[in-house]
């Protein structure tokens, strides 16, 4: 079953994996369990283990521990004998010495390589000055981070107002807060919506609670300031005058991957990672996962991304099937279409995750 | 030379040691050295010292490892503490460190001096610890029974030299100056009246006193050191010795034949309690 | 709210300063308030790269031991650290440096042996050290920064300490490490918490007490000083040299005086000398130096002569370990001199004991005319606890001789007069009418030597039955029981520095529902045979857990009450785990009978 048998005279196959998310892990536990004798690593610069990010809204409906989050103890870690090298920075991959660089100049050497960093969160060029002043949602310690940041009832700006803004956004809402959201061309995204679509649901939005600023309509956000004595913490500026002031200011403009280390690793890059369905790259030797990476589409003729969880995983498990020496392709788990659910709200395939 | 030249009569003897007092300073226990031994005129020797510089009997300490000489502080009535063997500078030291009005009066033998206890004395020199160390020398181990010392001649037969001691004796003296001693004499027990000028001036010293007795074995050294033997090797000092100039008192010391007896060396120094004291007062302290 | 109870442990090479924040930490908590319990391990050599590690345990109230198991662990040198990674305890943090100067090679940095179960906090120490120092030597101070900013400890008293700690250096040197400090509590103050730790906000102090950091040795010389010390004589042994560094500063400040010595010989000797001369005398060494004095101790015994030895044991035979803790010397603290040569054996089991065992010998070695040893431990010596010390003053009588009659005219003075008690008044030199020679002879009761029969045997029984008088010494506690009262399934019997973990594992035990209690026995000769037997009375096993291989302290309970322990004797070099005694005491709850058998 697996091309990499265990026998005293062969040292384990080394595994890495850079990513502690949805594929990185996925990819781990087929890893484990298609090659009992291989060496597994995650390297990640999050401190926590795996922990489930769409749980993360959750944290403001009821405390709870980064421990209830985790989607496994230490002990699976232990017990599966997967070693996960926390808060640690990849520099640089070395694909000729097959060599994961870290920051602290400390060199991990693979056989074979997964590349599972997934994305971050695109900020506009002219915000990244205003970066301090801005609360991202990427990690349980920027979400405790907002929450303690927003007052009772306090008010959210979200500027773009991606998928992952508004999952946020209707959990806010339910606990009485103000959200208001700077449309963008990325709101819905993952979602390409045709501009009917987008009217309708900027008005389920409305419908739902939440004050709708079109963004476009006011020339983009230039610039978020310190609130004044007496009135939010948050000024936001539009380019054509004007103003909204918030607690809170959050930017979600869908996310772009984080590839910047695999350059000059000799791996095909566009925007993410190109991988086949097979989801090699074209080194033998490295695979991409998850958010990272550009699948080819036969139907598209194009590289092209595939968001959600479901999707991610099965992306995960694919790899690690033909890291061992499996040849399964990856196929869209997760349709990207919008909906209303029975109330009436809004709700996305991407928001599913178990 | 006194005693040899004249005739003593005992009367008169013990109207003159009564009327001066001296006598205060003897214990009720009388020394249980054999017959003719030496250091029955240490005794005297210390006991007229005592007497001649007023020393209030319970203001001395007489300190004093093993061996025959060391029973020494039972037979004056003094303060006194029978140590152990070789450790009588250190608990001496430590008495005085103690009590800076005190007299003390280290006394030992040979072997307890530089046997077993032969570290000490440079430390005690060193320190300029102001105490007299009085040193019996007769050249062999008599309270265990007659064995080779460190200071035995070469030649002696004792009962763990059978074949007799091969090996040459230290040059106490000259160690001692070597070391620093403040006050540097030797004494000869056949002498009693320079013993006891010698005895007094070492005490009066302030600082550390070193006064090597030489006293015969009667028991046990039937061939170096007996009175015959040493009354014939023992001489004075030159008379022009220049007690300040170290260099004259080694080689006065150095010549182990003929054995001169006298001051040979004196400084004057900070002594250890001095030393004490300066601390105290870089230390900004006080009691 | 729960109490605090938080230990950090940090490990470095030698040179990383590593010894130094440990310093700094333990002294700025005890400032805030918090108690303390902490020691640190280095290595023998003066120079080079050996293994430093500093653990300092901060509670409300103070406790008995270190935990097993860190709640921080900060490494300043993989190579030393990574072997003790694993004593951090599930959801603890460890602390390593994410910008190390040199390439690191495959495997060596930390990052990749930290258990999944601990959380990982990879800091730029250099990089912060070098941008707020201008250098890169401060990293133990940004280390200690980020800890108090993370843990939310406020920055003034660890300022503070560093400004005392460095000021000898120049305000320069101080500015230097108050920089480190600040970068790395501003970069703590900005990480998001991830441990479950707190520091709980303490109450106000009592007015009627201070507490004070002290290490087992700096509370010896608190002891010996506040007892009024006279004199005290050393030689240099590690781990009791630092009494006398301690004390070669303290005592001229108070007009008192020390020597140090040739050899350990002089010291005992000379401590004896002064100890004759009525001055309250000490000296300080370790199982090396107590087998030198031996001889001197029997003749201290012997002339009845009061005298103080403090003897800080290490890992044992000969030379041994000297930079690894051990309690093997307590058969030659008990029979070290030849001879029925008994004295007073004391050993003090936490810092706040070495404190008042120090003060309390002199006492003691004043009113029974004795040598009195007080058996320490490189553990008991070297750590550091808060201690607490009254504000009226030292609890210690400065003069405990058994008052002189007046001579009657013509009276001989004896010293060593068969009195009820044993004990003897006591003329010293200078007292009038009163001269006398003591003696390590036999002797009688004038002090002459004696060898008669009938005067050897009063004179022993007098040597002995005198001492018994300690067992009932005003203010001391020669033992005592904690925990369960009444029949227990396990009884942990203790001396010396190995009663804290003793304490801490019976906590343990009692949580787990088994019925335990613990003595510590502070007194170890004379015997305090009566409480011990009681206590052994109410156990259905005794433990016996102690730091030497030959189970010496179980020989001595065995030998005299003559009933069977159960022996925990080991001999890591380190102070006993509290893991371990638990583990036989659960043992021993589950099965006491077969535990005897075997």
């Amino acid at each position: 079953m697996t091309a990499h048998h265990a026998s005293p005279s062969v040292p384990p196959h080394r595994y890495v994996i850079i990513g502690n998310g949805v594929a990185g892990n996925q990819a781990a536990e087929g890893l484990r369990s298609r090659d009992p004798e291989g060496l597994v690593t995650i390297i990640t610069n999050n401190r926590l283990l795996f922990y489930n990010r769409y749980l993360l809204p959750l944290l403001f409906r009821s405390h709870k521990d980064w421990r209830e989050l985790q989607s496994h103890s230490a002990d699976y870690y232990q017990k599966h004998r997967i070693r996960v090298i926390r808060d640690v920075r990849v520099t640089a991959v070395d694909a000729g010495r097959r060599q994961v660089m870290l920051a602290h100049k400390e060199p991990i050497t693979y056989d074979t390589l997964l590349v599972a960093t997934g994305g971050r969160s695109y900020l506009p060029e002219e915000l990244a000055d205003s970066r301090h002043l801005l609360n991202s949602f990427g990690t349980y310690e920027q979400a405790m981070a907002v929450k303690k940041a927003l007052p009772d009832r306090g008010t959210v700006v979200m500027l773009g107002g991606d998928m992952i803004g508004l999952d946020l956004a209707r959990t806010l809402l339910s606990i009485d807060c103000r959200v208001v959201l700077v449309t963008h061309e990325t709101t819905f995204w993952p979602h390409q919506v045709t501009p009917e679509v987008r009217m309708e649901f900027l008005n389920v939005l409305r419908d739902m609670g939440m004050d709708v600023i079109d963004g476009d309509a006011a020339g983009g956000v230039t610039a978020i300031e310190p609130g004044t004595a007496g009135l939010p913490a948050r000024r936001v500026v539009f380019r054509q005058g004007g103003d909204v002031y918030g607690d809170v200011v959050m930017p979600f403009y869908g996310l772009v991957p984080s590839v910047e280390f695999m350059m000059g690793s000799g791996t095909d890059i566009e925007r993410g990672i190109l991988v086949g369905t097979n989801l090699r790259t074209n080194d033998n030797h490295i695979f991409a996962a998850g958010d990272v990476c550009q699948i080819w589409s036969e139907q598209e003729h194009a590289y092209r991304f595939y968001y959600g969880y479901q999707n991610v995983r099965a992306m995960g498990a694919v790899a690690a099937s033909n890291m061992t020496g499996g040849n399964e392709h990856f196929a869209i788990t997760q349709n990207g279409s919008l909906r209303r659910d029975g109330h009436g709200h809004i709700d996305s395939s991407f928001w599913a995750y178990d | 030379m006194s005693i040899m030249e004249r005739p003593v009569f005992v009367d008169d003897k013990l109207r003159e040691v009564r009327q001066s007092g001296r006598l205060e300073y003897r214990s009720r226990s009388l020394p249980t050295w054999c017959p003719g031994c030496g250091y029955f005129s240490i005794v005297e020797g210390v006991t007229y010292a005592c007497n001649e510089m007023g020393i209030a009997k319970e203001q001395a300490v007489v300190v004093s490892g093993i061996g025959c000489s060391s029973r020494f502080p039972f037979f004056v009535d003094l303060f006194g503490f029978h140590t152990l063997h070789g450790r009588v500078l250190p608990v001496a030291t430590g008495v005085k460190t103690a009590n800076d009005k005190l007299t003390v009066i280290a006394v030992g033998g040979d072997g307890d001096g530089f046997a077993i206890g032969g570290g000490h004395i440079s430390h005690a020199a060193k320190r300029n610890v102001d105490i007299t160390y009085l040193l019996f020398d007769n050249g062999i181990y008599g309270l265990t029974k007659g064995q080779t010392s460190p200071l035995s001649a070469v030649g002696l037969r004792t009962s763990t030299s059978p074949f007799d001691n091969p090996e040459q004796p230290l040059n106490p003296l000259m160690m001692v100056l070597a070391y620093g001693a403040s006050w540097v004499g030797q004494a000869y027990a056949g002498r009693p009246d320079h013993l006891r000028e010698m005895i007094t001036k070492a005490i009066a010293h302030r600082g550390f006193s070193y006064l090597h007795i030489l006293s015969p074995c009667v028991t046990f050294d039937k061939t170096s050191k007996t009175y015959v033997n040493l009354g014939l090797r023992v001489r004075e000092l030159p008379s022009g010795h220049d007690a300040t100039d170290l260099m004259a008192a080694l080689r006065q010391a150095r010549d182990q034949e003929s054995l001169a007896i006298g001051l040979y060396y004196q400084e004057s120094r900070p002594t250890l309690n001095a030393t004490f004291e300066q601390l105290v007062a870089k230390a900004g302290g006080g009691r | 709210m729960k109490a605090t109870d938080i230990q950090i442990a940090l490990c470095g090479s030698a040179g990383d300063g590593t010894i130094a924040a440990g310093d700094i930490l333990r002294n700025a908590v005890a400032r805030a308030g918090y108690r303390v319990i902490s020691f640190d391990v280095y290595p023998p050599e003066i120079r080079g790269f050996g293994k430093c590690i500093s653990r300092v345990r901060i509670t409300t109230e103070q406790s008995y031991a270190l935990k097993r198991q860190s709640d921080v662990f900060v490494s300043l040198d993989d190579s030393h650290a990574i072997p003790h990674v694993g004593e951090v305890r599930p959801d603890g943090a460890v602390i390593f440096e994410s910008q190390p100067v040199a390439t690191v090679a495959e495997g060596h940095h930390i990052s990749g042996h930290i258990h999944p179960g601990h959380i990982p906090y990879g800091i730029p120490l250099r990089e912060l050290s070098e941008k707020s120092t201008g250098g890169g030597r401060s990293r133990n101070l940004v280390v200690l920064g980020y800890i108090a900013g993370l843990l939310g400890l406020a920055a003034e008293h660890f300022l503070s300490i560093i400004e005392k700690k460095f000021t000898k250096q120049g305000s320069e040197v101080v500015s230097r490490n108050q920089a480190g400090f600040h970068a790395g509590f501003q970069a703590g103050a900005a990480t998001f918490k991830l441990d479950n730790v707190f520091f709980t906000p303490l109450g106000a102090p009592h007015g009627s007490e201070q507490v004070v950091m002290l290490s087992g040795n700096a509370a010896v010389a608190q002891g010996c000083m506040d007892a009024h010390l006279d004199t005290f004589f050393g030689y240099p042994i590690t781990p009791a040299t630092s009494i006398m560094e301690r004390l070669a500063v303290a005592l001229p400040k108070r007009g008192a005086r020390l020597l140090q010595t040739e050899d350990e010989i002089s010291a005992m000797a000379a401590s004896i000398g002064a100890g004759f001369a009525g001055a309250r005398a000490a000296t300080a060494t370790s199982g090396p130096g107590l087998a030198l004095m031996s001889e001197m101790i029997g003749l201290a015994t012997m002339a009845e002569v009061p005298c103080v030895v403090f003897v800080s044991q290490r890992g044992g035979p000969s030379t041994g370990m000297p930079t690894k803790t051990e309690q093997s010397d307590l058969n030659a603290a008990l029979y070290g001199s030849p001879g029925d040569s008994q004295h007073i054996v004391i050993a003090p089991t936490n810092v706040e004991g070495c404190y008042r065992c120090a003060g309390k010998a002199f006492e003691m070695a004043e009113r029974y005319q004795t040598p009195v040893i007080v058996l320490l431990d490189l553990y008991l010596s070297n750590r550091y606890e808060t201690v607490t010390l009254a504000v009226s003053g030292p609890p210690f009588n400065l003069n405990a001789n058994k008052p002189r009659p007046r001579l009657e005219a013509g009276e001989v003075y004896k010293r060593y007069a068969l009195t009820d008690d044993g004990i003897s008044p006591r003329a010293i030199p200078g007292d009038a009418g009163c001269m006398h020679v003591i003696t390590g002879l036999e002797h009688n009761e004038l002090g002459r030597p004696s060898d008669q029969e009938e005067m050897h045997a009063a004179m022993s029984r007098k040597r002995h039955d005198k001492l018994l008088g300690a067992l009932q010494h005003p203010d001391f506690t020669v033992s005592k029981r904690f925990g369960d009262p009444g029949r227990v399934k396990v009884g942990l019997l203790s001396w010396g520095s190995t009663f804290g973990e003793c304490l801490e594992a019976m906590f343990m035990a009692q949580a787990e529902g088994i019925p335990c209690a613990a003595m510590k026995v502070v007194m170890l000769a004379p015997f305090p045979v009566q409480p011990v037997a009681d206590f052994m009375a109410d156990c259905d096993v005794v433990l016996v857990p102690e730091c030497n291989y030959e189970g010496q302290f179980a020989h001595l309970v065995q030998g005299i009450l003559a009933k069977p322990v159960v022996r925990l004797s080991r001999v890591p070099g380190s102070p006993m785990p509290v893991e371990a005694i638990l583990g036989e005491v659960r043992r021993l709850a589950r099965g006491a009978v077969t535990a005897i058998a075997s």
